[in-house]
């Protein structure tokens, strides 16, 4: 380096500070890449110590300022009702309309405009254009099908007394109609006490929707399909009516009257408004006993986009502050027990312990046992988010754009208890009523608070500002090591042409390295759409298609790798270095891409794939080292290429948690197809980037 | 002259790509996309229009259409036609993969052209061992071939929007600039300037071409050659094709002005077709989003002062038109190059229709631009742009997590590249020049 700043005039030197710096960056790649990762992953580790109070930024939401109007006397409503659908439930055993019926009863005594959701069940498949357009498939309904395959929503509507009828808030509870438990139940009484009591509420502007999903086959599905239909406008006739008829005619067939009457009234679709936000509520039987009631919040949607932050907050507030309850957001046991992030965080306390001692104003103040709980929280939903597969129905809102949670509410007590269960249900409902209150004072969507934060306990939050310092300091030894390849090779081609005519296609070489990484990436596209023609035939195990994926993608590799780089001159002009810059070039703006689409994949992916694009070079052209640390390298260099291949990736995280004997081969088709049936686009970025650079990376450790 | 291998195996490849991707334009929604169909050059919006006019309304009533009436009379009835089950705009489709071809080969000819009058005036020059290392690539292969395989080019062909057409024009007069046939370039300009207004400053170009003929070194190298020749012999500038062209360009003018107002009689007329379409151009009314700056900037700015930027904005186009001209006047077709790229990164409405031009232009000066710098940082600003523009809309519009300012960023990102693609180009033809003139005191 310092011969070529020789080489240059002395105008070149006093270039502006700008490229000074950039050169200084580029002719240190190795110092800097090495810095750049050990200072990401502190980062990363650091989070749960950066992350910052909650605090409700919306003005207007102003929780918890009204009393709460919920009483006793509700909460004896919702026990009438879970004793009548068990009532009910000795009288009819087998069929589950009869809860559908029940609560329309009930909706319709309490003021409301009640209807009927019929939807069809569809085995989601895997569509290669779906991924990023997911509202245009539309599955129509055909009257002939059953009531086996398909459910029975039942949705009631106040409409407020003093609002325009233009926004509505969605309670959802989802039941098993086919065996309905006490939980579901309870939270179906739950959820009338609280509509009953709103209906009779002065205060309320906007539209309060409850929808009593019918969770037979899941209950995203039930959900989605109703947020679909409310959505997309049908212009046919009546697509629900004859088939809703059907599924009660079995049952109602001695009061025939009763239930034409009720055909013609409950079939006809209605809507209220824009949806401000949703809330799903469930209840939930734990059984450790507790000194509190307890409330679990899941709020992860598909590709980890997350509710409104201000929609959280004010769950939280009002159940932890005014309602008394432990809340809780998820988190994952293993690193509760872990002595390596237990220590860790002995260290990080006795290090901030030290930093006060030298000056009391510096205030880090962190304790061991938060930062534990603050990791395995900021783990689990790094890693629902990284799946980019909801956690729950209220996934389904957020592809709407409505903010959504999932309330899991799981009583201290037994459910045999009868005390402990009015009291946990004046709780709940005061805690909803709350919400609904809360939420209704809203003016304008949600905007205020964050959309892109990670929590680390349920009043704790690490925003996108700060988290996105953790993958830019991962990130950014690739486009530096990239420009400290490619300015090496330029160099050196100029210095060995020096003597000779510039030849013109110096500074256009990389096309060459330009069309292997293009030729691999072509390849990741056709092999992420081979699931599509595989899952086709039928009766196939997972491990049979898993080896039919395996073998056309190594054959349509070899033909491509035939068709396209056969020729030896074309290797001639691809040197390593140069097919390393663009293969790394294109993985970082693939994982910049990511990290806007889904952060949460592109910081996992990084983890992995920047290690790997930095450590990687030919096996036969290591540095003028001694054998001993070659072999090192060596062995170290394919064994992070052994560990990054996705399936060996997949299967030694299974082994890790599950024990090595529950391994199998289909076990990477059955992950992939869990993530296409979700329109993850984790299996996008599987197979369009981490898969290509590893290719790529291969490649070059097998390089002449 | 190397000539390209697989040259028409790859041209049909690169068309036969295109007409397998027909049969998918409607899933794959590009005739939607801000980046692809822009107010102007939308196919839907011109279905519309037509519609308009065939219920005899003026098809410029209501906002929607903006082009011009000679695409509606041409591509109106086609729009029409439908085929069960196949997508709406499967004829303009077919349409557009011809005009596409069209396109190519025009370029292809201009660029053997250049390629010729290269290796003339370096063998004037005596400079013949730079024809061995320079000239080795056909450049009209090279540039058709980028034109036809470019992402951007398939696009918008496949996404039903009129840009082909808008390119085929411009390609056209440049075309016959270049080869001396002073109808044809009058016809080209005249018909490019109506359907989008910003070629109307290829008009200085277009008339250097003609005047000069295609581009060669500066004229001060060959006088340093022979000092005995006259200034006159060697580069004269002949005055007969240019007013041939100006003869030319008044009367096809005054024959669309004809035809449109024989179209539109009935309606309000030709000056209600230049408010539409002109005047929407230069009034910046449909602040819709799109891959320009100018939308953000418009819907930020405070009303009285809208006035005064519009004309900034402009002006900063007219601005370099001269001193561009005054420095390029040798090379009359890198100065159509660099003015398209100019316009089409100021321009009101852009789209990639316009990037796909002027990327195709590009390869017309492969020989001299072969030591550009930055060559692969710019390709992968490309990549990435291009890649990151309907992520940002996505989560803008369709998730509701990020806003406008996401998708400005990556327009001005884009405005960043394309300067730094013009000031890189200019700059490495005018080394080219110094690096002659050095070759030439050598030896």
């Amino acid at each position: 380096m310092a011969s070529l700043d020789e080489e240059k005039p002395p105008a070149a030197r006093k270039s502006r500070l700008i490229f000074r710096l950039f050169s200084f960056l580029v002719s240190h790649s190795n110092v800097v890449s090495v810095a750049c990762l050990i200072a990401g992953c502190i980062v990363l580790l650091l989070l749960p110590v950066l992350a910052k109070n909650t605090y409700i930024s919306e003005n207007a939401l102003m929780p918890g300022a009204a009393k709460s109007m919920f009483s006793n006397q509700d909460v004896l409503e919702a026990n009438k009702l879970v004793r009548d659908i068990y009532d009910q439930r000795s009288v009819e055993p087998k069929s589950g309309t009869y809860i559908a019926r029940l609560i329309r009863k009930r909706m319709e005594k309490v003021g409301a405009e009640v209807y009927h959701h019929k939807f069809k069940y569809d085995n989601i498949q895997f569509h290669p254009l779906s991924f990023f357009s997911s509202t245009t498939h539309s599955a129509i309904l055909q009257n002939s099908s059953g009531c086996v395959s398909s459910g029975v929503n039942s949705i009631g509507i106040i409409r407020a007394p003093r609002g325009d009828g233009k926004e509505a808030i969605i309670l959802v509870t989802p039941y098993n109609s086919e065996d309905i438990k006490l939980n579901d139940a309870l939270s179906l009484g739950l959820a009338y006490a609280v509509f009953s009591l709103i209906s009779r509420a002065v205060w309320l502007a906007k539209d309060i929707v409850w929808l009593a999903a019918d969770s037979r086959h899941g209950e995203y599905a039930a959900v989605a399909s109703w947020l679909k239909d409310y959505h997309n406008p049908v212009f046919s006739s009546d697509p629900w009516g004859s088939g809703i008829g059907s599924c009660f005619e079995t049952n109602n067939l001695h009061k025939k009257n009763d239930s034409l009457f009720d055909e013609v009234a409950h079939n006809v679709f209605r809507r209220a408004g824009t949806m401000s936000a949703a809330l799903v509520l469930k209840v939930m039987e734990k059984n450790e006993r507790r000194e509190r009631d307890r409330l679990d919040l899941l709020a992860e949607a598909s590709n980890g986009q997350m509710p409104n932050l201000d929609l959280i907050n004010i769950v939280h507030f009002l159940a932890a502050h005014r309602q008394g309850l432990d809340v809780n957001v998820g988190s994952f046991n293993f690193i509760l027990k872990s002595a390596l992030i237990k220590n860790l965080g002995k260290v990080l306390q006795a290090l901030s312990k030290l930093a006060q001692s030298l000056n009391p104003t510096w205030k880090f103040g962190v304790n061991s046992g938060d930062f534990v709980e603050g990791t395995s929280t900021l783990a689990s939903s790094m890693y629902y988010q990284a799946l980019g597969v909801p956690t729950g129905s209220h996934g389904a809102f957020r592809d709407f754009q409505i903010d959504a949670i999932t309330m899991e509410l799981s009583p201290r007590t037994s459910f045999n208890n009868e005390n402990g269960i009015s009291s946990f249900l004046l709780r709940g409902g005061r805690l909803i009523e709350g919400v609904v209150r809360s939420v209704n004072n809203l003016l304008e969507k949600f905007h205020q608070s964050f959309f892109l934060y990670f929590l680390t306990a349920p009043d704790k939050f690490i925003s996108v500002g700060v988290y996105m310092i953790a993958f830019a300091l991962l990130a950014a030894p690739l486009p530096i090591v990239a420009a400290a390849l490619f300015s090496s090779t330029s160099k050196a081609t100029v210095s060995r042409n020096s003597d000779k005519k510039v030849s013109s296609s110096e500074s256009w070489k990389w096309l060459y390295s330009a069309k292997v990484v293009f030729i691999v990436h072509l390849w990741g596209l056709m092999i992420s759409l081979l699931p599509y023609p595989i899952s086709r035939v039928p009766q196939t195990t997972s491990t049979n298609n898993m080896l039919a994926w395996i073998v056309l993608s190594l054959f349509s590799l070899l033909v491509l790798h035939l068709l396209m780089g056969s020729s030896r001159s074309h290797s001639e002009h691809c040197n390593w270095e140069l097919l390393k810059s663009v293969s790394i070039t294109a993985a970082s703006v693939g994982l910049c891409l990511m990290s806007i689409i889904n952060f949460s994949t592109a910081q996992i992916g990084a983890m992995l794939l920047v290690p790997l694009c930095l450590v990687v070079r030919p096996l036969n052209k290591q540095p003028q080292i001694s054998l001993f640390p070659k072999a090192v390298y060596g062995i170290f260099s394919l064994l992070l290429v052994m560990a990054t291949f996705p399936p060996v990736t997949l299967m030694i995280l299974k082994g890790f948690f599950h024990g090595f004997s529950s391994v199998s081969m289909g076990d990477f088709w059955e992950f992939a197809e869990f993530l296409w049936v979700w329109n993850s686009a984790t299996y996008l970025y599987l197979m369009l980037v981490h898969l290509p650079c590893w290719v790529l990376c291969v490649h070059i450790l097998l390089h002449p | 002259m190397a000539e390209i291998r697989w040259f028409w195996p790859l041209v049909v490849l690169a068309l036969a790509f295109r007409l397998l991707l027909v049969p998918f334009a409607d899933s794959l929604k590009l005739g939607s996309r801000p980046e692809v169909a822009t107010p102007l050059t939308s196919l839907r919006r011109l279905a519309e229009g037509y519609w308009l006019k065939q219920s005899s309304l003026s098809p410029y009533a209501g906002s929607m259409y903006h082009g011009s009436p000679l695409l509606l009379t041409m591509l109106g009835p086609i729009t029409m036609k439908r085929i069960q089950g196949q997508p709406t705009h499967l004829f303009c489709s077919f349409i557009f993969v011809f005009v596409d071809f069209l396109t190519a080969m025009l370029i292809r000819a201009i660029g053997q052209k250049l390629v010729l009058k290269n290796c003339k005036s370096l063998k004037l020059l005596d400079l013949s061992k730079l024809i061995e290392s320079f000239v080795c690539l056909d450049a009209g292969g090279v540039a058709s071939l980028i034109y036809l395989w470019n992402p951007f080019t398939i696009v918008s062909c496949v996404g039903s929007c009129t840009s082909p057409v808008e390119n085929f024009m411009v390609v056209i007069a440049i075309y016959g600039a270049c080869s001396r046939i002073a109808p044809l370039a009058a016809f080209g300009w005249v018909m490019a300037t109506h359907f989008s207004l910003y070629p109307v400053i290829l008009l200085i170009p277009v008339i250097l071409l003609l005047g000069y003929g295609p581009d060669a070194p500066p004229s001060k190298l060959f006088l340093h050659k022979n000092p005995s020749a006259t200034r006159s012999s060697i580069r004269i500038f002949s005055w007969k094709p240019v007013v041939y062209f100006t003869i030319w360009a008044a009367i096809w003018s005054c024959y669309i002005l004809l035809l449109i107002s024989i179209f539109l009689k009935g309606f309000d007329g030709l000056s209600e077709m230049l408010k539409k379409t002109h005047g929407f151009i230069l009034k910046v009314e449909d602040l819709s989003p799109n891959i320009g700056v100018l939308w953000y900037f418009f819907a930020e700015v405070f009303d009285f002062f809208r006035a005064f930027f519009l004309i900034l904005f402009h002006v900063n186009i007219l601005f370099m038109v001269l001193p561009l001209a005054i420095r390029l006047m040798h090379r009359p077709c890198f100065l159509a190059f660099v003015y398209i790229t100019i316009s089409s990164m100021l321009k009101s409405y852009p789209s990639v229709g316009d990037a796909a031009l002027y990327l195709g232009l590009l390869g017309l000066f492969v020989n001299e631009l072969a030591e550009m710098k930055f060559s692969f940082f710019l390709f992968c600003g490309y990549i990435g742009v291009s890649l990151l523009s309907p992520v940002m809309h996505n989560l803008w519009i369709w998730r509701g997590t990020g806003n406008a300012n996401f998708y400005f960023a990556t327009g001005l990102g884009y405005a960043c590249l394309q300067t730094v693609l013009v000031v890189e180009s200019v700059s490495k033809m005018l080394n080219y020049d110094r690096i002659l003139r050095k070759q030439l005191h050598t030896a």
